[in-house]
């Protein structure tokens, strides 16, 4: 207890030094009073009463400084003289401080702007109960597939573990959905997610109001409210302004009715990172939709499934007894022609961490955003290294003043100390700039993103994780930028720095500058090298031919599912909106579509030309299906034979792609041949056949990525399938090629309106932003990545600016004296020149070496572009080069402009 | 006044004679108690008078004294300070405390007498 009152009395002492100063200097004053009348009245003379007294008293002036050491905070008082004097500092040099301040704000920026977007799509952790135990149970397809790196679970999978397993509690499943939504006056589309009712017991989360999802509402039939749903905090708030009465309110979803029981706690968004539901409804609502069966078939994986590992079991050992279970579980709910498939036979069981929740974004953005954290990061060294040379010149500068203070008494670690915070107070308002200049880019960055869900759902408004790291970040520039100078500082000798007449008459710390600038230069070069590699890449992805037309033509997803029109009827519906669509104003060709191409979407099958199908093996081809005028309306030329006519004769006929052509009938037209599509039932087991006319052949193109080449692709004309829907389902796009965007659009709704009005209208996509969209995570990389560059080159250039600046400003005499003995100006100019460029050939090669192994690190990333691209790296080294001596000229023509005389007169 | 045959102050000690002191006197000022340590000491202590104050400060931080301006007999102005509750049961504390550390020199220093 003492030491906390002596803690606050010395609080007060700190904040009441004025008062209490003059309070000391009274009680002295009386104290020597007493002693002098004292003396006096013992017959002392007047004046030696007094020095008598103070004899007696001892040195006034160091009892004070105890007492005061005492009294307040001494530590705080020191560090606010350090704050203070390096106020004074900065406020004396405004340039100095201004160019520092921008300079850490670009580097610290930069790096937490990439962190934030880092932090929100893989760091952040849940806000659910203990997120450690959380693990994600999954698929592991890596073995077959490239791209699909896992998939999720199907029911009976999931049921099948929960019996089995011992080393989970809590599992739950978790899907996406977007449903149509109706309430009162609204009538539109709502992001959700169907989950178990076991979801947010499992996940501790509490209501912000009403309950959340139980089991007893996850039931066939409904639970005690019916079809139970919980509402997001952010519709509460926006839509229902926080009313409590919305508990028990019914609204539509997807023409059911349903109760609103509760709402979900603000900040929560589930468990799929990157998606913010706004709706929760039981798992059960996917049998109300689509009946029991689809809800229960065991070869739909189609169930984000989560866990909780049980008390004791490691991740490791739960994905060792999944592994063995894995192939029973398989074998008891998986029909045999599924489980003997390859991907299926080849898979693995996974069971990852989920502490930070799941992402499909993630498998796609990790290793960009790996790679633009590190070109920050290079960026931010860039950027201490330019602080770490102004610093230098400064503190040669102050040579004299270190020195001074040095003499006096001043202690090296307290120099070090009041130089670290004179950086300190550049960085923290670097950063704070920095902050904001990430704050203002962040929404720009998320789009680039490309994925309108994630750039609603990731905020990028800097987080109490984000602006730790932040500080930490300038606490780290700080004390690497000042650190060279305190050093030097130091290390000066008190007695050679006093002697010397002129303050910057020394060379302190030039070696160490001179490594700054090779430095600066290497990374910059290596920065500018990935740039160009990623830019080339986009520019490549972009101009490469993708084979279809896309301007002015948009595709408009439609969800027919539950309108009257079914079967035949459906089919003929399509086909009637189509050419009702192409007798509006402005409308070229009007199609229908199962896929649009460049989403990322496939859809495969095996096919063999009926007249080989004895010998030969069935090869896998892309499939789409459409009507006629698809090919008119993407611009995809029909080399030989014709389209398909708009009604049912062509029901048995089929189109091929140039590449398929070659493919199954390598050497002959195909025209008039049958091509045999072979599928495996899911349920039987049994290998069925369709046989198809060929009456086509078209141009190729490319199919889900631009990255791919044409792959062979067979289109299938829309015909009535299953279940009362086509044989592409009942979501198909409508293509429409327009004299305008606008027009397609506007041509598109019209026809919805008119002729499928009960049906949610789904907002077209324009084609041309598929496209750009589709190379979305390799123009995030090269538009950051291009920009970290420019950075980096333009850091660097101030950097060498400085230096040569500081140079010709430390040789002014010696120029001067070399001029009047008759060196002619352009002697001058290539001596100050000469210097850099010696710094910059080393700078470059380092650079070059560097950029060399990072481009083999992004290879994954390029396309049709060797990491070793002689063009590239020639380009970059000429543009860094050129930078470089430019800002190395313009303080070269300052020293051949110095007059001879003045120059010498100053010595 | 460093006269060669007086101690220095044992770190510590100042502070229990400044509470003695004002246990016996009552109210004191800085040069009263300063003067009061010297005679009861009969002038045997080095005592540079001024070192009171720190002593003095430490002990108001503690809470175990208080002061207060006021007027001394021959009305000057002076800082009086006087003992505070928790510096009273203090006293004692550490009092206790010395006599055991001074028991502990004794019986260092009996055998050699």
């Amino acid at each position: 207890m003492d030491w906390l009152r002596t803690l606050l009395n010395r609080c007060i002492g700190f904040f009441d030094r004025k008062s209490l100063d003059q309070d000391l200097d009274e009680e002295f004053r009386s104290h020597l009073d007493f002693a002098t009348e004292e003396n006096r009245r013992r017959g002392m003379p007047e004046h030696e009463a007094r020095s008598a007294a103070l004899r007696q008293f001892g040195g006034v002036t160091q009892i004070r400084e105890r007492y005061r050491l005492r009294r307040g905070l001494p530590l705080l008082d020191t560090i606010a003289q350090d704050i203070r004097f390096a106020t004074r500092q900065i406020w004396r040099a405004p340039g100095f401080a201004a160019v520092a301040i921008v300079t850490l704000a670009l580097g610290i920026g930069a790096n937490t702007a990439v962190f934030t977007l880092t932090h929100a799509l893989l760091l952040s952790t849940l806000p659910v109960r203990d997120p450690g135990e959380l693990v994600r149970l999954a698929i592991d397809l890596s073995a077959v597939e490239a791209n699909g790196h896992n998939a999720p679970l199907s029911l009976p999978i999931i049921e099948a573990i929960q019996k089995q397993s011992r080393s989970f509690h809590d599992i739950f499943a978790w899907c996406v959905y977007d449903f149509p939504f109706r309430d009162g006056t609204v009538n539109g589309g709502i992001h959700g997610a169907i989950v178990s009712g076991n979801a947010f017991r499992s996940l501790g989360t509490r209501p912000a109001a009403g309950r959340l999802l139980t089991p007893a509402d996850d039931q066939p039939g409904g639970g005690p409210d019916g079809l139970a749903a919980v509402i997001s905090y952010r519709i509460w708030m926006a839509r229902y302004h926080a009313d409590p009465s919305v508990l028990g309110r019914h609204i539509t979803v997807t023409d059911h009715d349903a109760t609103i029981v509760g709402v979900a706690p603000p900040g929560f968004e589930g468990v799929i990172v990157a998606e913010h539901p706004d709706i929760y409804l039981p798992l059960e609502f996917q049998a109300v939709l689509y009946g029991e069966p689809t809800k229960h078939d065991p070869g739909r994986l189609w169930l984000d499934t989560f866990g909780r590992l049980n008390p004791g079991v490691s991740r490791a050992q739960a994905e060792a007894e999944m592994s063995s279970l894995f192939p029973h579980i398989l074998d008891a709910t998986v029909p045999p022609a599924i489980r003997h498939m390859p991907a299926i036979e080849k898979a693995r069981f996974e069971v990852k961490s989920a502490r930070t929740g799941w992402s499909k974004l993630r498998s796609q953005y990790t290793e960009p955003l790996l790679l633009l954290q590190l070109m920050v990061g290079a960026v931010l060294l860039i950027c201490c290294a330019n602080l770490s040379g102004l610093f230098l010149a400064r503190a040669s500068a102050r040579r004299q003043e270190f020195a001074i203070r040095g003499a006096l008494g001043a202690g090296r670690l307290r120099l070090m100390r009041q130089l670290f915070v004179e950086c300190l107070m550049l960085a923290l308002p670097g950063a704070l700039l920095g902050v904001g200049l990430a704050w203002m880019a962040g929404p720009w960055i998320l789009h680039m993103l490309g994925n309108a869900e994630a750039e609603e759902a990731i905020s990028m408004r800097p987080n109490p994780t984000v602006l730790c790291v932040t500080v930490a970040c300038a606490v780290f520039c700080a004390l690497l930028f000042g650190m060279a100078p305190a050093w030097t500082a130091s290390h000066a000798s008190v007695e050679a720095s006093l002697r010397k007449s002129h303050p910057h008459a020394s060379a302190g710390g030039r070696g160490l500058r001179n490594v700054f600038v090779p430095f600066q230069v290497a990374l910059s070069l290596a920065l500018v090298v990935v740039a160009s590699l990623l830019g080339a890449t986009v520019a490549r992805l972009l101009t490469e031919n993708s084979g279809y037309r896309t301007d002015n033509v948009i595709f408009a997803l439609t969800d027919f599912l539950r309108i009257p029109e079914k079967g035949d009827a459906l089919v003929a519906l399509y086909r009637r909106m189509a050419a009702r669509m192409e007798q509006l104003p402005g409308v070229d060709q009007a199609s229908v579509a199962a896929l649009s191409p460049l989403m990322g979407w496939r859809w495969t099958n095996e096919f063999v030309a009926a007249e080989n199908a004895r010998h030969a093996r069935p090869v896998e081809a892309k499939e789409n299906v459409i009507v006629s005028h698809y090919f008119s309306a993407l611009g995809i030329p029909i080399l030989a034979g014709r389209d398909l006519q708009n009604n049912d004769a062509d029901r048995n006929s089929c189109i091929v792609s140039k590449a398929a052509a070659r493919l199954y009938f390598p050497g002959a037209s195909p025209l008039g041949k049958t091509l045999r599509s072979i599928n495996h039932d899911r349920r039987t087991g049994v290998d069925t056949y369709r046989d198809c006319l060929v009456i086509g052949i078209v141009g190729d193109a490319k199919y889900d990525s631009l990255r791919q080449s044409p792959p062979p692709i067979v289109y299938i004309p829309l015909a009535t399938g299953e279940a009362g829907m086509t044989n592409a389902g009942s979501n198909l796009f409508f293509v429409v090629h327009a004299r305008s965007l606008a027009a397609a659009k506007s041509a598109f709704l019209a026809t919805l309106h008119e002729m499928a009005p009960s049906s949610p209208e789904i907002p077209p996509m324009e084609f041309s932003q598929t496209l750009h969209d589709s190379v979305a995570r390799e123009r995030l990389l090269s538009v950051l990545s291009g920009f970290f560059a420019l950075l980096g080159l333009l850091l660097s250039g101030i950097g060498i600016y400085g230096l040569v600046a500081w140079n010709v400003t430390q040789r002014t005499t010696e120029i001067g004296l070399r001029m009047a003995l008759g060196a002619t100006r352009p002697r001058v100019f290539a001596l100050v020149i000469r210097q850099i460029v010696s710094l910059l050939a080393i700078g470059v090669l380092a650079g070059g070496l560097a950029a060399v192994f990072a481009a083999r690190a992004i290879r994954s990333f390029l396309f049709e572009i060797g990491p070793g691209n002689p063009i590239v790296f020639a380009i970059s080294a000429l543009l860094l080069t050129l930078i470089a001596l430019l800002a190395a000229a313009l303080p070269a023509r300052r020293a051949i402009s110095i007059d001879p005389m003045s120059a010498l007169k100053t010595e | 006044m460093g006269g060669e045959n007086k101690a220095d102050v044992l770190q510590g000690t100042l502070d229990l004679m400044v509470l003695k002191t004002l246990e016996s006197m009552g109210p004191a000022h800085g040069y009263g108690i300063a003067r009061r340590i010297e005679q009861v000491s009969s002038d045997s202590l080095s005592l540079n008078q001024g070192t009171i104050y720190p002593a003095l400060l430490r002990l108001q931080q503690r809470g175990w004294i208080n002061s207060e301006w006021g007027v001394s007999e021959n009305n000057r102005r002076a800082k009086y300070y006087s003992l505070s509750r928790l510096g009273k049961k203090q006293i004692d504390k550490e009092t206790e405390n010395w006599e055991r550390i001074a028991a502990t020199m004794a019986r260092f220093l009996a055998p050699a007498r």
